[in-house]
């Protein structure tokens, strides 16, 4: 019962990668094994936690619901790709740090990468797109308060603001 | 918890899908979005030797129209029918419960197709499409063929298709003018699974109901067309009264509805109640007053 | 020399506090956005195996049979343990209460679902997973243990054979004359109430990398661990290692909440590196794992209180009887949070006498771990409630009830009946803040109008208190004696004044790198980034019990100043003699040395500490040259307890008012809160961020256990929710908007007049959603007396109100 394991060549944060994968390995285990990008995390491997989302060919999805076999010749961004190579915090990035939206950590990855996908999508997103999106991703830590701030600075930053119809 | 181990194919056509999908010497599923398939390989709940994914065949995935009918394919994303203009006008209930569905990180990849074949109880879109008469177009090794929504869904994640066959299209039939159609669910959190849920659509004619229909989910093995309830509408005046009235029928109508640790059968009926009541009042609100 | 240690801001040596007590922020940031931050899962080590477990399924069950050579020669395995590895090369751990501790893995009998039977070290995770389905295993299922009353009885069958009961603890304790109090009141109220079982859920679940070397005997063990120390120290007697053979490497924790249980399945991984010749094993807990048999289940709780309240409206005393589910072990130390409520046991209120009747009883369930708050948060659910009930019966508002049972802001420090001190605190400042905060008023105008229009809309307010800086004396009675929890820093200056503080636990989410950097950087007059923060291993840390308790806020803060003021000392000492004078005439102020008046008399730190690296020669003859010291803070004047166990525990009462306001769909039993105001005075705020951000995160929690989250078993005490579909954690859309403010009332006994705050609002939060709901459902004369408060749970409430089954409501007649 060896597995074969089968080439897998992607792009990640836009530069080439491959490495071998059994066909049951999951993108997030493969990405973290294999590539050693460790900075996306895993919390329960059924998808409901988000922690494992990245940008499959510019798409936010779960990276424990996606093979890695799937996932070849695509495109992926992951958290450590944000930031420019300089050193630059992603103005997302520095959204979180300025308004806590984080305390562990452990989930940001996953918050930002979800994010990240809106911004491009919705430039001036609804208070119900934000949740929507941000529903999918869970945190333990912040009750999501330091999140929702910094959801609205990032937008106000990037030169959109979010409307603020109550979806609360 | 990781999955047994499996080979995996991704054929290029349905030609090729439907030769490795009829090998009898190994057991094999076919793969879509994973959003349902992948936690069940995960948990080992799900043991196929082989998966078949039909994501790199091309096509699979058209939203068109066809002669006024919407043609959905099975790989179509829910987040390409939530976005689709053609969806939202030609199909607002469809577009209207996709939103409903999990959250946008699932639904960038969950399909329609594996949604439909899946066939939880409590998902959206199973019983929308039997609100909608939508018609199912399936290929297997003999040949394509289409099954009506009502005869699709067959118990508890189980559907009329064979093993061998595979989901291609999804057809919903062009709307007649006026309807008004109306969605509601009851879930624990926003986007989880729903403990009950109902999606109607209703027509009036002179401030009457010309038809209507309702459809539930979450309460039984599959959805549970309210059928003597659509029937009793059919010439009445729409009502806070009647509508209580018919929703109390429908709820009381349930067979033995599901308890679990969320809703017990008997919240589960009154829950019934409620969401039947609310997406029949949308559906009437919307509803040319013609 | 005696250390002072600051008691408030303006005690710091700086004109211009840059740092300490401003929201400053975090220094952990950077890396942890950037995917930078290494966590256990993250280490890979040379030749490092992976770690899976095989679990009991049966709740109870005799094992028959147990083969594993199918799997010993499984390509990619390279060892399996067994219970008979376990009795062979360890002990069973610690437990609380004492004596209710196992082998890692079980030997004859499964005692609950998810109990580690065998488990394979291979070359991958799933390789792994795959091994344990080549275990042969037969079970012989045996009836479970499943309901704690029944446990009991003496005709029960027992969880632990050799315990001979299932009763882990059957104890009544009298503060004062209980009795005649209730005997004199005028009104007492009865009610039995049910808290099930609710837990931590920290995003990253627990794991750890195990190493055992065969040729030193020294045992390595890399683990996302909150009491790095503690941990082992546990697994030195667990091994029968001397404890300075055991080296813990705590990890960042992706969240903790006192839910990092894992001890068994880090044993597991150290026999298996035992058995792979020292390989390295990695056990990481999956999800499932954690919610099944991991450190996530807290507070199973029935209980039966009565509230003694007199002429005036005041209580004149409390009796609480608690039959606390503990599951089948006392491992995790579930049990201390049984005994926490000691530390607060009539929450803010001038409360004369009380009575705690406790049963801690043995089931086949999980065992019960801590969780945030440890046990006062059902407490309080219940004491409110009770207030409530009071209230309404007496027809007062139950705000005003509140503040007339206050215990009154001059009455500091204030001992309560269970014993242990409260420092400081206005308690009637917080309650005004809070109603106007809130429009309390409006509410109640609101709620008028709605109840009129036959609408379910409720108004909570609760108060409660936060135990903060714990001592191990506040869990003497569940078995764990002693006093005294030690927390240290060693802080070093380099020879161009560069600073660098070790300490000895991980990063946890609580911004304890930043307030260390604060208080280094405000000390010594430099910038943060001057400050370096370094964690230790536990055989080169200073002595550390890192966070929990509500404690590392104010015990590191203390470490640090402590640490600072040594070296300042030092260095005082180092220039009084360099400038030839003595050293009370040197002065430190904003990061120099110098002589008051006397122009030119002055030293930077670096410049000081580059001498005293530099010229050894120039310094005091008896003075250790090196610019660095080590300070251990612990909290002082904490008692052993007596008889009744009363003892001075927690150094710190923190408190707060939530007011609540909800609207409860009658059709759905769901709950809407529509409005949601805290005030809380947990004295001065180190870092405010943080401690808005600690409050946020409680208050979600305290939803959480108050509307969604349960662990739910069936009859045969099978657990149901074992993944995140089925324990529902809130998500942003279930969290409402909160409405903040603050009262400071600094404590005396703490350095910087800090309260302990990290465990905070869920305190209070589902005692005042409970409360709300209570007077939501009011008019209906329907009653909420358990958590969660799910639909079905309200629902079935109203629907009992409407069928008439709901006896009238709690007062009892007297005498
Ligand atoms: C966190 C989370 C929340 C969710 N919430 C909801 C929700 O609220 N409502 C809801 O409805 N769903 C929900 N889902 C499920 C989600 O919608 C799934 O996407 C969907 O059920 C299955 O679609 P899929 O494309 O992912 O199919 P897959 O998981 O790939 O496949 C599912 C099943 O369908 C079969 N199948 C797939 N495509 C075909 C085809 N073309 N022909 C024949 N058989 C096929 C597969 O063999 C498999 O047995 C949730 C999922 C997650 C992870
Ligand atoms: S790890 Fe993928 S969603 Fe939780
Ligand atoms: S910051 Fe810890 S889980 Fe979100």
């Amino acid at each position: 019962m060896s597995p074969t394991r089968i080439p897998v060549r992607l792009r990640v944060n836009g530069r080439p990668a491959e490495g071998l994968a059994e066909p049951r390995t999951s993108l997030v285990d493969f990405l973290r094994d294999e590539l050693d990008l460790t900075g996306t995390h895993v919390g329960c491997e059924h998808g409901v936690c988000g922690l494992c989302t990245v940008r499959v060919d510019g798409v936010a999805v779960r990276g424990c619901l996606m093979l890695a076999v799937q996932a070849d010749g695509a495109e992926i961004l992951t958290v450590e790709g944000l930031a420019s190579p300089d050193g630059k915090l992603h103005p997302l990035q520095e959204a979180f740090a300025e308004e806590h939206g984080l305390q562990c950590g452990f989930c940001t990855p996953g918050f930002l990468m979800a994010l990240h996908e809106l911004i491009d999508d919705e430039p001036n997103p609804s208070e119900e797109q934000i949740r929507d999106v941000l529903g999918g991703q869970l945190c333990r830590c912040t009750g999501y308060a330091g999140i929702l701030r910094a959801v609205q600075s990032a937008f106000a930053k990037l030169g959109a603001s979010p409307s603020t119809e109550s979806g609360a | 918890m990781k999955p047994a181990p499996f080979e995996y194919e991704a054929p290029s056509s349905v030609e090729e899908a439907l030769r490795l999908l009829a090998d009898p010497a190994i057991e094999t599923s076919l793969l879509a979005g994973g959003q349902s398939l992948v936690p069940a390989l995960n948990m080992r709940l799900a043991r196929p030797e082989r998966l078949v994914d039909l994501g790199r065949i091309e096509g699979l995935d058209a939203i068109r129209d066809e002669n006024g009918a919407l043609c959905i394919g099975a790989m179509a994303t829910k987040r390409s029918i939530e976005r689709s203009a053609l969806v939202a006008q030609k199909q607002p209930l469809l577009h209207e419960a996709t939103g409903h569905i999990a959250h946008p990180q699932i639904r960038n990849r969950g399909t329609l197709g594996g949604s439909m074949a899946h066939a939880d109880p409590a998902a959206e879109y199973p019983a929308v499409a039997v609100a909608l008469d939508a018609e199912f177009r399936v290929i297997g090794p003999s040949g394509e063929r289409r099954i009506a929504a009502a005869d699709f869904f067959v118990t508890y994640l189980t559907t009329a298709l064979a093993e061998d066959e595979i989901l291609l299209e999804v057809t919903f039939p062009e709307r007649p003018a006026g309807e008004g159609v109306g969605f509601a669910e009851i879930c624990r959190r926003h986007g989880d699974f729903a403990m009950a849920g109902a999606a109607a659509t209703a027509r009036l004619e002179a401030g009457r109901y010309q038809d209507a229909r309702i459809v539930l989910f979450g309460v039984d093995a599959t959805p549970v067309r309210a059928l003597s309830q659509e029937e009793r509408l059919r010439g009445e005046v729409p009502s806070e009264a009647l509508h209580a009235e018919v929703a109390a029928a429908i709820g009381a109508g349930l067979e033995e509805p599901p308890g679990d640790q969320h809703a017990s059968p008997e919240f589960r009926r009154q829950l019934a109640r409620t969401v039947s009541k609310r997406a029949l009042e949308a559906a009437v609100a919307r509803a040319a007053k013609a | 020399m005696a250390i002072e240690i600051p008691k408030n801001l303006d005690g710091l040596p700086t004109s211009q506090r840059r740092f300490v007590g401003r929201r400053v922020r975090r220094r952990e940031d950077p890396a942890l956005l950037t995917g930078r931050t290494e966590f256990l899962d993250d280490i890979k080590l040379p030749r490092m195996l992976h770690c899976a477990v095989l679990r009991s399924p049966f709740p109870r069950a005799r094992i028959e049979s147990l083969d594993v050579t199918a799997a010993e020669a499984l390509p990619g395995v390279e060892a399996v343990v067994t219970g008979e590895d376990a009795r062979r090369w360890s002990h069973p751990a610690a437990s609380s209460p004492d004596g209710w501790g196992g082998h890692c893995l079980a030997g004859d009998e499964v005692r609950l679902v998810g109990e580690p039977v065998a488990a394979v070290a291979a070359q991958s995770r799933a390789a792994a997973e795959d091994a344990l389905e080549a275990i042969e295993i037969e079970y012989e299922p045996l009836d479970p243990i499943v309901d704690p009353f029944e446990a009991m009885k003496p005709e029960s069958p027992l969880v632990d054979e050799a315990k001979g009961t299932n009763k882990m603890l059957d104890r009544v304790f009298t503060w004062g004359d209980v009795d005649a109090a209730f005997d004199a009141a005028p009104h007492v109220f009865r009610e039995s109430f049910r808290w099930n079982r609710v837990g931590a859920n920290p995003t990253e679940t627990f794991g750890a990398i195990c190493e055992w070397d065969p040729m030193s005997l020294e045992l390595t063990v890399r683990g996302s661990i909150q009491s790095a120390s503690h941990f082992g120290l546990g697994r030195a007697a667990v091994f029968g290692l001397p404890s300075n053979k055991v080296n813990v490497i705590a990890t960042p924790h992706g969240g903790s909440f006192g839910g990092r249980g894992g001890t068994r399945c880090t044993d597991v991984a150290c026999l298996l590196s035992r058995k792979a010749e020292g390989r390295p094993v990695k056990w990481i807990e999956d999800r499932m794992e954690y919610l099944t048999a991991g450190g996530s289940q807290a507070w199973d709780r029935h209980y039966e209180v009565e509230l003694a309240v007199d002429a005036d409206a005041k209580v004149t005393g409390l009796r609480v009887k608690l039959v606390d589910d503990l599951g089948a072990n006392g491992e995790p130390y579930g049990a201390i949070c049984a005994a926490k409520p000691l530390a607060a046991f009539t929450g803010p209120y001038a409360i004369p006498v009380a009575a705690y009747d406790l049963k801690l009883v043995a089931t086949n369930k999980l065992p019960s771990s801590p969780y945030r708050g440890m046990g006062p948060p059902p407490h309080f659910f219940v004491l409110e409630q009770m207030m409530d009930i009071a209230a309404r019966s007496l027809a007062i508002d139950p705000a005003e009830f509140r503040r007339k049972n206050f215990i009154p802001k001059d009455a500091f420090p204030y001992t309560i009946p269970s014993g242990n001190e409260y420092d400081s605190g206005d308690y009637e400042q917080v309650l005004d803040r809070a109603l106007e905060l809130a429009d309390y008023a409006g509410l109640r105008r609101q709620q008028a109008e709605a109840r009129a229009a036959g609408r379910l809309f409720g108004v909570g307010v609760a108060s409660a208190i936060e135990p903060g800086v714990f001592d191990w004396n506040a869990y003497a009675i569940v078995g764990l004696p002693g006093t005294g929890v030690p927390e240290g820093a060693t802080v070093n200056i380099d020879i161009l004044g560069m600073i660098s503080v070790r300490v000895g636990f991980a990063m946890e989410g609580q911004g304890q790198y930043t307030l260390v950097s604060q208080l280094a950087a405000d000390y010594f007059g430099c910038e943060l980034e001057a400050v370096r923060v370094v964690p230790m291993d536990t055989q080169s840390a200073p002595p550390s019990f890192g966070p929990g308790g509500s404690r590392l806020g104010v015990a590191i803060t203390g470490a640090v100043l402590g640490a600072c003021e040594k070296i300042r000392g030092k260095m005082t000492r180092v220039v009084a003699g360099l400038m030839q004078t003595e050293p009370e005439n040197i002065v430190f102020r904003d990061g120099k040395f110098g002589i008051p008046g006397v122009e030119g008399a002055s030293m930077s730190v670096a410049e000081v500490a580059g001498t005293m690296l530099a010229r050894s020669d120039l310094l005091p003859p008896d003075i250790d040259p090196r610019p660095e010291a080590t300070h251990v803070w612990t909290a002082a004047g904490r008692t052993e307890p007596d008889a009744q166990g009363r003892a001075k525990s927690y150094l710190t009462a923190a408190q707060s008012v939530h007011v609540v306001a909800v609207e409860i769909d009658p059709e759905t039993g769901q709950t809407e809160i529509l409005r949601y105001a805290v005030v809380d005075d947990c004295g001065t705020r180190l870092n405010p961020v943080v401690v808005q951000g600690q409050l946020e995160g409680s208050v979600a929690q305290g939803i959480g256990a108050a509307l969604y989250e349960e662990y739910v078993y069936d009859d045969d005490a099978q657990p149901l929710t074992t993944t995140y579909m089925d324990y529902l954690i809130p998500t942003v859309n279930e969290i409402p908007e909160l409405l903040r403010d603050e009262v400071v009332t600094p404590s005396p006994f703490t350095p910087l007049g800090a309260k302990g705050c990290g465990e905070g609002a869920i305190h209070t939060t589902p005692a005042a959603v409970l409360c709300a709901i209570n007077d939501a459902l009011a008019p209906l004369g329907a009653r909420a007396r358990e958590v969660p408060a799910t639909p079905n749970r309200v629902w079935n409430w109203i629907q009992e109100a409407g069928d008439g089954n709901q006896t009238p409501q709690g007062e009892g007649s007297n005498g």
